[in-house]
């Protein structure tokens, strides 16, 4: 046996020469572990259906051959069944001296290094993944218990006119439809969701014999009531929480108009943050269709017809267009919440 | 006989090897055993009084690391695409191995396995997700290699669909 063969065995290696299609005669003797699996037939290995994986790659292993690459073209790695265990083996083509041959290698001692690597890999990233899921889930938790809480405190403030707890909420769901209708990630379509029902928060600081007032109000009155803006915004101001300048905007433009005539500020058009240009469209739909002391519920053709009037003037038309387009989802969030 | 070959693709952990090994062995073991490079199965079916040699390619799931060999994909008659929807990233990673398979050995019947059924209470698959499974339109079946479930029409199906293509 010359030095070089009792190197390839030594390896685990056994190399082949082509002789014909998928016939092969060993060159090297072949190692031990690979004995139980390869059997010769006439002193020649012939590769058929039996080892599919190796009949596989004696195709791109052709393709290599007839090009005379001395570089080898592995075959990366397979396993076999043999007598109950599962052994690792690769192969590899190579072009040398006018020969085309195939090493086909017991892998055992590269195989448990590679599963070793792959495993402790794979076993940290499911680690990971399943803190982010942990992590994920308890911050879902908390948003819906700061929501929750809001929206207590806020039907608490709303129980001094008559706004219900149910309106606060469509408002918020309402806005949500439409900030995901315009492509908003999903941090601002919470942020809005939680926002949009604080817009009316600073009619705490009116007094009661405007709020629960009847009839209309006089002009100083008005400019009483007027204020209701400026006090929500000046309630959440400065939180360094992005919701809730998110909900400063709101509270504070909600009765700005696309067309400059609102109030307090007299903004006009993109002057009016979007999130508040949304919530005065949702707010007045749900004052529309519903019950209120100084009106009956409008249907919601009636209340299509007073919307479309105010589109370019009061509203913004781009998001009333939009509002339009998600009516059907809007409808079904005031079927839903109600009181 | 008639001889057909399919290959499993998915994300690393969504179950392929453990959907095989309930397939051919009707067994299912509980720890997670990473696969290296390719394992070959084969299991003998007869279908519509055709004996059928299914040779299953379970190929290494993928990672940002450990990418698919696409040639493994040749010659094959069939795919089962198998995605976890407990971790709904493996389903980007499942849509993902469609387009390649695709791309490298055109439209051959195809399979999707939602995977661990079993912990159905636990799948978070977002609209976006699902509208996308359907835009595959390729039958999806929610299995379980831990119970079972729908695993033989998992195998069975995708030979029926390989012999009437």
């Amino acid at each position: 046996m010359t030095l070089l063969a009792r190197t390839f065995q030594g390896f685990n290696q056994w190399v082949l020469r082509e002789v014909s299609e998928q016939c092969f005669e060993p060159i090297t003797p072949r190692p031990q572990a690979l004995s139980p699996l390869f059997k010769l037939d006439d002193e020649f290995l012939h590769i058929g259906e039996q080892w599919p994986f190796l009949l596989h790659f004696l195709y791109d292993a052709k393709a290599h051959w007839i090009e005379q690459h001395a570089q080898p073209l592995i075959s990366g790695i397979w396993l076999e069944d043999c007598q109950g265990k599962e052994i690792a083996l690769e192969a590899s083509a190579l072009y040398v001296d006018g020969e085309s041959l195939l090493i086909v290698h017991e892998i055992e001692r590269k195989y448990g290094e590679t599963a070793y690597r792959l495993q402790s890999s794979r076993d940290h990233l499911l680690v990971e993944e399943e803190l982010e899921r942990e992590v994920a889930r308890r911050t879902r938790q908390i948003i819906a218990r700061e929501e929750q809480i809001s929206l207590c405190l806020l039907a608490a403030a709303g129980c001094r006119d008559e706004e219900t707890g149910a309106h606060i909420r469509r408002i918020g769901l309402y806005s949500a439809v439409m900030a995901e209708a315009l492509g908003w990630g999903i941090d601002q379509v919470d942020h809005i969701r939680m926002a949009a029902p604080m817009h009316d928060i600073g009619k705490i600081g009116i007094p009661d014999y405007i709020l629960q007032k009847p009839g209309a109000l006089e002009n100083d009155e008005r400019s009483l009531m007027e204020t209701h803006a400026a006090i929500g915004a000046s309630m959440l101001s400065d939180t360094g929480i992005e919701m809730m300048d998110m909900a400063r905007d709101i509270a504070q433009c909600h009765h700005e108009r696309w067309d400059g005539s609102g109030y307090p500020k007299g903004l006009r058009g993109e002057e009016i943050p979007i999130a508040a240009r949304i919530t005065a469209i949702v707010d007045i739909y749900d004052a529309l269709v519903h019950k209120r002391v100084y009106k009956p519920a409008y249907s919601e053709e009636k209340t299509y017809d007073i919307m479309s009037s105010m589109s370019g003037s009061h509203l913004d038309p781009r998001l009333f267009e939009l509002f339009q387009q998600n009516l059907a989802q809007i409808q079904a969030i005031r079927q839903q919440v109600q009181d | 006989m008639i001889q057909k070959k399919i290959c499993l693709l998915g994300a690393f952990s969504v179950g392929k090897t453990s959907l095989i090994k309930r397939y051919v062995d009707s067994i299912f073991e509980e720890k997670y055993l990473t696969t290296v490079g390719v394992k070959i199965d084969k299991k003998l079916v007869e279908i519509e009084r055709q004996k059928v040699m299914m040779m299953i390619w379970d190929l290494a799931g993928e990672d940002d690391f450990c990418k698919l060999q696409v040639s493994y994909l040749r010659g094959a008659s069939g795919y089962i695409l198998v995605g976890d929807p407990t971790r709904p990233h493996t389903l980007d990673r499942l849509f993902c191995l469609h387009k390649k398979a695709q791309k490298n050995i055109g439209n051959i019947p195809a399979i999707i396995a939602l995977n661990k059924h079993d912990l159905c209470n636990q799948w978070s698959l977002s609209f976006a997700h699902r509208e996308e499974l359907e835009e595959l339109q390729q039958p999806i079946l929610n299995t379980s290699a831990k119970t079972g479930d729908q695993v033989q029409s998992l195998f069975i199906d995708l030979a029926t669909q390989m012999l009437s293509n």
